[in-house]
């Protein structure tokens, strides 16, 4: 009996030092926080009990809302323009020899800059007075006269974009791998059959590479709920709060309006994210798809 | 002392030869300022400050460290943790104020009064300082809103500074049709720059009077007259009276704007003083500047102020080990007019000039004299009860954040000037009611 | 490894695309490395193109006001020591799920625990963690900041680990098994020289992870003689201003040995990544 508990137990010893790590960093401090949801704590003072006034509050915040939708947006658009490109970027690629490593590097150099980088790289190319809208006008062509981060309408796409450009590079990466991996007779086949381009990516690349799809769509999702720095860097959340999201607002409650109990209580919202993510791939799961 | 030994063996385990040797017989004074490590302004301060004080005595070793743009957060952390430096810098009242409450600081009194601190600083700045009686912070930076102006193209157009808001309009309005943006202005990189905008219209079209009454709760930031100023400013954001418009404003930084004014794409540029720095890229240029307190842009016109504004606080951290000397420090500074006067000059009287009692005595020769004429007037009107009040000296911290960053939201149409002058009054009342205001002299 | 054959209009079609995508690429860092090489008075009257006048000069000037020399070793003590933590002790902790209990109720509580973790904005417990690490004497440290980011990153190492030992043919395992082989033996012995490919792999990931982070860091180090390198490209700035030409010296400065290390590495990186989450 005990040597078989024993038995059950060694998979956690190899688990227990990194997770005992990543509990005392990222568990502990985030439930002492979350903790303080129910108080009206400043960072400096007394903490006061106030009950359940903050999540009241936030349901009447017209900012936290926009910050709720804008997180969604956030996570369709990095589901569909980054992926979209990267697909046709590794598929162009497993289709060519020459240069192959070449193109391969230059996708994936954005990711290897820092946020601060690739942030002042592109607040300076969207500048009205030096960047490329004045650049285009003299080809007659106005688009960007105004920056695109500066305009209610176009910010949140343009932080998104900026966020894009520095990241799809990585899903080349991924999915040329997962490309490699499919069986060259079945594209013959197809061949001998006179499939289209379109007809061999929909029919065998990407049912084939369907488990690294789905990976990518899932750390993506996850990496969508704290966005963060390019959203800080480049435009604070503004205009008027158009590319507010929650962990920028978060930010703000607890570090410039000194909220840090309102803060805890986004916190613990963004849970609420969070679980829905992993309900949508506890069903993936259980229809049988691998991640 | 188990601290020390575990710094001492991490630091000798990961960066033998980075260590620099500590004195021990010294006592450790430390202090964190805003700026980034090798920036001109850090480089400064170490040289003229930190280097200059250790030369002139042999008691204690001063140690400034710079935290980046924000000291605030780095503090605060460490303040909560029960660590941070003996001297503590933070960018303003609103901070001093939280930090008091935290029971963060140290009080100064006694030294102030050992020091004779009470009589050489300016009393509305002193004031600011005082919580329950007690001196707990003095501003290490003085600042107002003032306009600066192309001089030679006012000259050549036969213009000159507007008197109430018909000639203020019809200027912009001129200035636009030759092609120029009326203000150079903008706020990126620095989203609270708003707030400038918004303190400007408040001190001259409400006026300080009304502005004081709101402050002090005798009035409601609803009344008429507030309402009307923002209307105001938001009419004239959307004509492009700053940058030629609000996405310009949005996109422009201090060195666009610096560029604007330099090189005549603007008129005038409303800044605060730290914009005498800017004024040295004049020097190659044909085009002489001038400075100005802000026009008065209520209907009737009035008498020109200067609005009291602190930039950045220092005080001494309560579980500081070395309360006594940090003082001492801080005594150094202070004890010295024509030092201090010599430090703000070379960052372009952007920082460093502590409110004290100057006079023309105090200034070098060399003195740049547009500078000294304009702090003497700015004793001489604020000194005749004329001075208006900046929003993040005065504003408690709640309505301080909303004041600018709700302000784009207005300018969006998102929502209305009354929705957001409602939501200032219910912040207000909130800290109000939590006893959390910022002290404001008596007018 | 397949690939498919193309025609060659169709070959001239795809590079047309890709040499498309690289531009988007290309461009903007061409813009930033012109801008490096500068005078910063041509800023405003060339602001795009190449400079009529190359000043190498910006590089010598970040070098010296970044502290170059200091914050790159810093920033290496930082990154090595992250990866001798994190990437061993993410191995175990991936053979464990994939070897050990590859479909145990293990594997779904700490694979559900780590993407909760991943997803938590670090705004939220960053504060309460900088108090625990003042009391844990960790602050101001190398070693507070490697925990930190071994924590951050061992999420992401520990799945592409296990994606990569889940492939491993299990048969190997269970012959070193009758062998009287521990579990311990097994990981040293098998798992780790079959998939060192993905140790790398992770490794460059979290190495470069840990090169760019600058929250923790500015938070965490208040001594300057330990800054990493992401907080150099500050010292450029004041207030309100920036002084271009050296942030972009510095940016590249900053980029390059990431750069390298990325180009000496890439045929290995990718086998890292081979067969990762795919089930032959």
């Amino acid at each position: 009996m005990i040597k078989l508990f024993l038995k059950n137990m060694t998979p956690w010893y190899f688990l227990i030092p990194i997770i005992v790590i990543h509990f005392i960093v990222i568990a502990i401090p985030s439930i002492l926080s979350l903790a303080l949801c129910f108080t009206d704590w400043n960072g400096f003072g007394k903490i006061n009990f106030i009950g359940l006034d903050n999540f009241y509050e936030l349901f009447n915040d017209r900012v936290f809302k926009l910050a709720v939708w804008h997180n969604l947006i956030w996570t369709i658009f990095f589901l569909t323009v980054p992926i979209s490109v990267a697909l046709l970027g590794a598929f162009l690629l497993t289709g060519v020899k020459r240069f192959q490593l070449f193109y391969r590097f230059i996708f994936f150099f954005p990711f290897i800059l820092a946020s601060i980088v690739n942030c002042l790289i592109w607040k300076y190319l969207f500048h009205p007075k030096h960047g490329l809208g004045p650049f285009l006008e003299n080809f007659g062509i106005s688009l960007f006269t105004n920056s695109p981060l500066t305009q209610k309408e176009t910010s949140l796409f343009a932080v998104g974009f900026v966020d894009a450009w520095h990241f799809w590079g990585f899903l080349v990466v991924i999915y040329i791998t997962a490309m490699y991996q499919v069986d060259e007779t079945l594209y013959e086949a197809a061949e001998i059959e006179g499939a289209t381009k379109w007809q061999k990516f929909r029919f065998i690349t990407f049912p084939m590479i369907r488990p690294t799809f789905v990976f990518s769509v899932l750390i993506i999702m996850i990496w969508s709920i704290p966005a963060f720095d390019y959203v800080y860097i480049l435009t604070g959340g503004g205009p008027a709060y158009s590319s507010e999201v929650l962990a920028n607002y978060l930010h703000f409650q607890a570090f410039r309006n000194m909220n840090v109990g309102y803060a805890s209580a986004i916190g613990a919202m963004m849970f609420i994210y969070v679980f829905i993510v992993i309900t949508i791939f506890g069903i993936l799961r259980r229809l049988d798809w691998e991640i | 002392m188990l601290k020390y030994i575990i710094n001492l063996s991490m630091g000798s385990l990961f960066s033998l030869f980075l260590i620099s040797t500590p004195s021990f017989s010294k006592t450790l004074v430390t202090w964190w300022n805003w700026g980034n490590e090798g920036s001109d302004l850090a480089v400064t301060i170490t040289e003229d400050i930190q280097n200059r004080f250790n030369a002139s005595q042999d008691e204690i070793e001063l140690k400034i460290s710079f935290k980046g743009e924000d000291v605030n957060e780095p503090t605060r952390t460490a303040l909560l943790a029960g660590a941070g430096p003996d001297i503590i810098t933070s960018s303003g009242s609103t901070y001093v104020r939280a930090y008091y409450d935290g029971g963060f600081l140290k009080s100064m009194e006694e030294y102030s009064k050992k020091y004779g601190w009470n009589k050489q600083i300016l009393p509305w700045a002193y004031n600011l300082g005082v919580f329950d009686g007690e001196f707990y912070s003095f501003p290490k930076n003085y600042e107002s809103m003032v306009l600066f102006y192309n001089k030679t193209l006012f000259e050549e157009n036969g213009w000159s500074i507007p008197q109430n808001l018909s000639e203020y309009e019809s200027l912009a309005e001129k200035i636009k049709s030759m092609g120029m943006y009326p203000f150079a202005y903008g706020s990126s990189g620095w989203q609270p720059t708003h707030e400038h905008l918004v303190g400007n219209y408040f001190n001259t079209y409400v006026g300080p009077d009304n502005f004081y009454k709101a402050l002090i709760g005798e009035k409601k930031w609803t009344d008429k007259e507030f309402v009307e100023a923002l209307e105001l400013l938001k009419k004239h954001m959307l004509d492009g009276y700053w940058s030629g418009s609000l996405e310009n404003y949005y996109a422009t930084d201090w060195d666009g704007f610096s560029a604007q004014f330099v090189n005549r794409e603007a008129a005038m540029l409303p800044i605060g003083t730290w914009g005498f720095e800017i004024m040295q890229a004049f020097s190659d240029k044909s085009d002489d500047w001038a400075v100005s307190p802000l026009p008065i842009i209520s209907k009737n016109g009035g008498n020109p102020n200067y609005q009291l504004s602190i930039g950045g606080t220092m005080s001494i951290n309560a579980s500081s080990e070395n309360p006594d000397a940090a003082a001492k420090v801080i005594d150094w500074i202070l004890s010295d007019k024509s030092r201090v006067l010599e430090f703000s000059a070379k960052r372009g009287y952007a920082e460093w000039l502590i409110p004290l009692a100057y006079e023309a005595s105090d200034f070098e020769a060399g003195a740049d004299p547009k500078v000294r004429d304009y702090l003497i007037d700015f004793a001489k009107v604020t000194g005749a009860g004329d001075y208006g009040y900046t929003t993040w000296t005065f504003y408690p911290a709640g309505a301080g954040t909303h004041i600018w960053k709700d302000m784009e939201s207005v300018w969006a149409n998102d929502i209305t000037v009354t929705e957001f002058l409602t939501e200032q009054q219910k912040l207000w009342d909130e800290a109000r009611n939590a006893n959390q205001l910022i002290p404001i002299g008596k007018r | 490894m397949s690939t498919i054959s193309y025609s060659n209009r169709d070959k001239i079609f795809n590079h047309m695309i890709l040499i498309l995508l690289s531009l988007s690429i290309i461009l903007p860092i061409a813009v930033l490395f012109f801008n490096s090489i500068k005078p910063h008075v041509e800023l405003g009257t060339n602001p795009l193109g190449f400079p009529s006048e190359i000043r190498l000069m910006n590089y010598y000037d970040a070098f010296v006001k970044g502290n170059y020399a200091r914050v790159f070793l810093n920033s290496s003590i930082l990154v090595l020591g992250t990866l001798f933590v994190c990437i061993p002790l993410s191995g175990l902790a991936a053979f464990s799920l994939a070897i050990l209990s590859p479909k145990g109720s293990t594997t779904v509580v700490i694979g559900l625990y780590l993407l909760v973790g991943l997803s938590i904005p670090a705004q939220l417990y960053i504060l309460p963690l900088f108090i625990m690490w003042k009391y844990l004497h960790l602050n101001n440290s190398y070693l507070g900041l490697i925990i930190i980011y071994s924590a951050l990153n061992a999420p992401f190492a520990v799945f592409l680990m296990r994606s990569y030992m889940i492939q491993l043919p299990i048969e190997l395992f269970d012959a070193a098994k009758i062998d009287g082989a521990g579990p311990l033996k097994l990981f040293t012995s098998i798992a780790v020289p079959l998939s060192w490919p993905v140790f790398l792999t992770s490794g460059l990931i979290v190495g470069l992870a840990v090169w760019n982070e600058f929250l923790f860091a500015i938070t965490f180090i208040y001594d300057d003689s330990i800054k990493p390198m992401a907080t150099i490209l500050f010292s450029f700035s004041n207030r309100f201003r920036n002084d271009y030409t050296l942030i972009s010296a510095a940016a590249i400065m900053m980029a390059l040995p990431m750069a390298i290390l990325f180009i000496l590495f890439q045929k290995r990186f990718i086998s890292g990544l081979t067969s990762g989450g795919l089930k032959q």
